[in-house]
């Protein structure tokens, strides 16, 4: 263990572990802190199918409360109790968080898009926000980089507001998917299918997908793009990493030079305080969580002279969407349709030029759609009837499910939705935790009502038939009595209920609060992901981007990580 | 995807630089669990589970009902699959973190009793879960006893399409089994918008 490693890197994600492999290759020393455990992926991504679970994969009553998603996958989830965060009133938001090795990549959407400059140059297009201080062309070599080392499944359209890149073959498309490509061929709309950090051929000495349909419950044989089969294992290999788990940073600490000297951060089980030193120092511990170290290491926030520091909170807007059967495929044999958890893309078409510029909304959202059979025939309950004529039903619908839903929408970023730390309430170890305040604006509304108008009519082009939303068991999560229906300080804002709107979804996809900025005045972070105020500190993550864009962020995140990192390496050369 | 296959694609995996400490134990601990493309048993749980929630009438009422919403016929029904003795099992669990699913269920099988359904031949059985059920397709129906045919129905669907019973047997399930390929579509009529 070194007195001084050359760089700190905080957490073990899609950012995180990609900044090990490229500066552990580079030569430096690097020393990976963790907040959450290091899980056997060997015993937790086991599949399992529901009737091997006590509780059919739904856990225990109560144990959802504590954890998100289910009883497969909570093992790589946060434990809610131990890391609350609060709201203010009038928000609704759950903030989707992992701790462990490897972060949420392991049960990621595997969604891998590139942003197009309609994106990254958007400001100048419709006066609103500001531009991102790089294009496509400064981003691009990094997202060849990205894609050609995970790999990426996807088929080449040239389609300018969807990038093309370096692919593998494609997923193939099962039998809804083809009937709603049909569909937006008839509408003249674009589509192709969805882009995934998923092998469909051996890659990089991994193997390629077996189409068991489990992702989200962690690929058991690493076929999937996550940190722990990706890119620690090489940079492991170097012999320059060292990683510490179940260590949660509390603060960094600075120096008389206005420098990073270093982190503190605390054991998960121990509770004692541990100092560790570094040359550099980078944050990749997620969005939301990388700008509560920035305010929990300064008063006022560290790197934030602009004061922008915590503003302009994003995440992609969600919700709507429109769910039935096609009635092609009703009665037909049973297929393994969710093999691949995938499904098409049907990308932007509309404020992608000024031929199809919006009058009631700007921006745009990007749209999905698959349908086949599924574990659980969500439909079931809510289809009249019962005895063997309803069963037949089920089953003669079971493999007609089709389904369209947003895969992302821009919001527009607002000054007004922000975090901040609560003066009161701290987690499990004592460290102060996030308020969100988050609520969605005009557009966001506009945008959302055009989707849905949009989703419904590709359905009804495609022949489909809409069927009521899926009902939930009395005792288990969203059914009646649930436990889980008010999660722990997973933020139902009390003022929601009177609101004069539906409160909208979110994706996951939480951006901004540390933008980016060509002027120090505007943003926390330069082009590299580089404080401003502070030469050795970069932030990796969400945090950075100045708009969502409509596009998954992932990908985007790992290209401004890894072009930080050529800019971290050239900066210790000298 | 055959044995040989798994072994072809984990010693091509291990070939992988610095992918040994965690890539390594990690395929080859999978493989035993999907290396024969069978869908395992139904755990012995509730074969051999006792109910708790339910005294014995309301148990036996709810085995009743569970078996008429879902029948054995050419494929197993709620009686293969334990319906009622998964919802005992769930309620009994819930009944410290979710006491409100537990009064909903002691309601229901009270309006189940008041209505006769507990002591009902079985033919006088079917009537009576028919006449509940009519408000789901007939706009303006009503039943005193509607709510509990709906919960009842719920949970029943849950228990029975999650089980060995319900999802690989009755709906013929493919998922979560190693494949070599996907089944791409191959119906031309899929291409085209009528």
């Amino acid at each position: 263990m070194p007195d001084k490693y050359d760089a700190i890197v905080v957490g073990s994600g899609a950012c995180g572990s990609w900044a090990a492999m490229e500066l552990t290759g580079a030569g430096m020393n690097v020393l990976m802190l963790e907040a959450g455990p290091r899980i056997d992926p060997a015993e937790q991504f086991r599949h399992k199918f529901p009737y091997e679970l006590d509780y059919r994969g739904r856990g225990r009553p109560g144990l959802l409360r504590r954890y998100a998603g289910s009883e497969r996958n909570y093992r790589i989830m946060i434990d809610n109790v131990e890391n609350p965060y609060t709201t203010s009133p009038e928000t609704v938001y759950s903030w989707g968080r992992s701790r462990c090795l490897g972060g949420r990549t392991l049960h990621w959407a595997r969604a891998t898009d590139r942003m197009a400059d309609y994106e990254f140059k958007a400001a100048s297009r419709d006066g609103y926000g500001i531009d991102w201080p790089v294009s496509y062309a400064d981003v691009k070599p990094y997202y060849d980089r990205i894609e050609s080392f995970i790999g990426v499944s996807a088929a080449a359209e040239g389609f300018p507001q969807f990038p093309d890149g370096i692919f593998l073959p494609p997923m193939a498309l099962n039998c809804a998917e083809t009937i709603f490509t049909a569909a937006c061929t008839s509408l003249g709309w674009p589509s192709t299918h969805r882009r995934l950090a998923q092998l469909t051929r051996p890659h990089n000495g991994r193997p390629p997908c077996h189409y068991c349909g489990n992702c989200v419950n962690g690929c058991d044989v690493g076929a999937m793009f996550n940190p722990i089969a990706v890119t620690l294992p090489p940079a492991l290999h170097t012999g320059k990493l060292e990683i510490r788990t179940d260590s949660i940073a509390a603060r960094i600490r600075m120096n008389a030079e206005n420098r990073a000297e270093g982190i503190t951060y605390i054991g998960r089980e121990s509770k004692t305080s541990v100092d560790v030193d570094a040359t550099w120092v980078v944050l990749a511990a997620s969005t939301l969580e990388n700008t509560r170290l920035l305010l929990l290491s300064s008063k006022g926030g560290l790197a934030n002279s602009s004061g922008t520091l915590g503003q302009y909170m994003m995440d992609q807007v969600g919700g709507g969407g429109v769910s039935g059967i096609l009635p092609k495929l009703k009665g037909g044999p049973s297929r393994l349709d969710d093999g691949k958890m995938a499904g098409i893309t049907i990308p932007a078409f509309e404020n992608i030029d000024t031929k199809t510029r919006r009058k009631d909304f700007i921006r745009g959202y990007v749209m999905n759609a698959t349908g086949g059979q599924t574990e659980f025939p969500q439909f079931a309950a809510n289809l009249p009837g019962y005895g063997s004529e309803w069963k037949k039903e089920v089953k003669s619908r079971y493999v007609a499910q089709a389904r369209v839903w947003i895969a992302g929408g821009e919001m527009l970023a607002r000054r007004d939705n922000f975090v901040e730390l609560d003066p009161e309430v701290k987690d499990h170890w004592g460290i102060p935790v996030l308020k969100i305040h988050f609520t969605h604006g005009d557009n966001d509304y506009t945008l959302i009502e055009d989707f849905q108008q949009k989703a419904e009519e590709l359905f009804r082009k495609a022949g489909g038939e809409l069927m009521p939303g899926p009902v939930m068991p009395a005792g288990f999560p969203g059914g009646a009595g649930s436990p889980e229906g008010a999660p722990v300080r997973q933020g139902s804002g009390a003022n929601a209920a009177t609101s004069r709107r539906r409160p909208l979804g979110g994706s996951i996809h939480e951006c901004g609060t540390a933008r980016m900025s060509v002027s120090p005045k505007d943003g926390v972070l330069n082009s590299y992901c580089q404080t401003h105020d502070v030469p050795n500190l970069y932030v990796f993550g969400g945090n950075a981007f100045p708009s969502t864009g409509d596009k998954h962020p992932t990908l985007t995140m790992m290209a401004l990580a890894a072009r930080g990192c050529d800019h971290l390496i050239a900066s210790s050369k000298g | 995807m055959t044995r040989r296959d798994l072994l072809r694609l984990a010693a091509c995996a291990l070939a992988s630089e610095g992918a040994t400490e965690f890539f390594g134990a990690w395929l080859q601990a999978g493989m035993p669990a999907h290396a024969h493309g069978t869908q395992p048993p139904e755990p012995s749980l509730l074969r051999e589970y006792k109910p708790k929630f339910f005294n014995a009438d309301d148990f036996a009422a709810l085995q009743s009902f569970t078996e008429i919403l879902i029948p054995t016929d050419g494929t197993p029904g709620a009686r293969e699959a334990h319906c009622a003795h998964f919802i005992d099992f769930v309620l009994d669990a819930s009944s410290e973190v979710a006491p409100e699913a537990g009064r909903q269920w002691r309601e229901a099988m009270r309006a189940l009793k008041a209505i006769g359904f507990h002591a009902a031949a079985s033919a006088d059985r079917e009537a009576i879960v028919a006449a509940m059920a009519r408000p789901e397709r007939e706009r303006g129906a009503a039943h005193p006893a509607y709510f509990a045919y709906r919960l009842i129905k719920q949970q029943n669907t849950f228990a029975f399409y999650t089980s060995r019973a319900g999802l690989i047997e009755a709906l013929e399930y493919k998922g979560n089994t190693y494949n070599a390929t996907f089944p791409a579509c191959d119906h031309p009529e899929h291409r085209v918008i009528d």
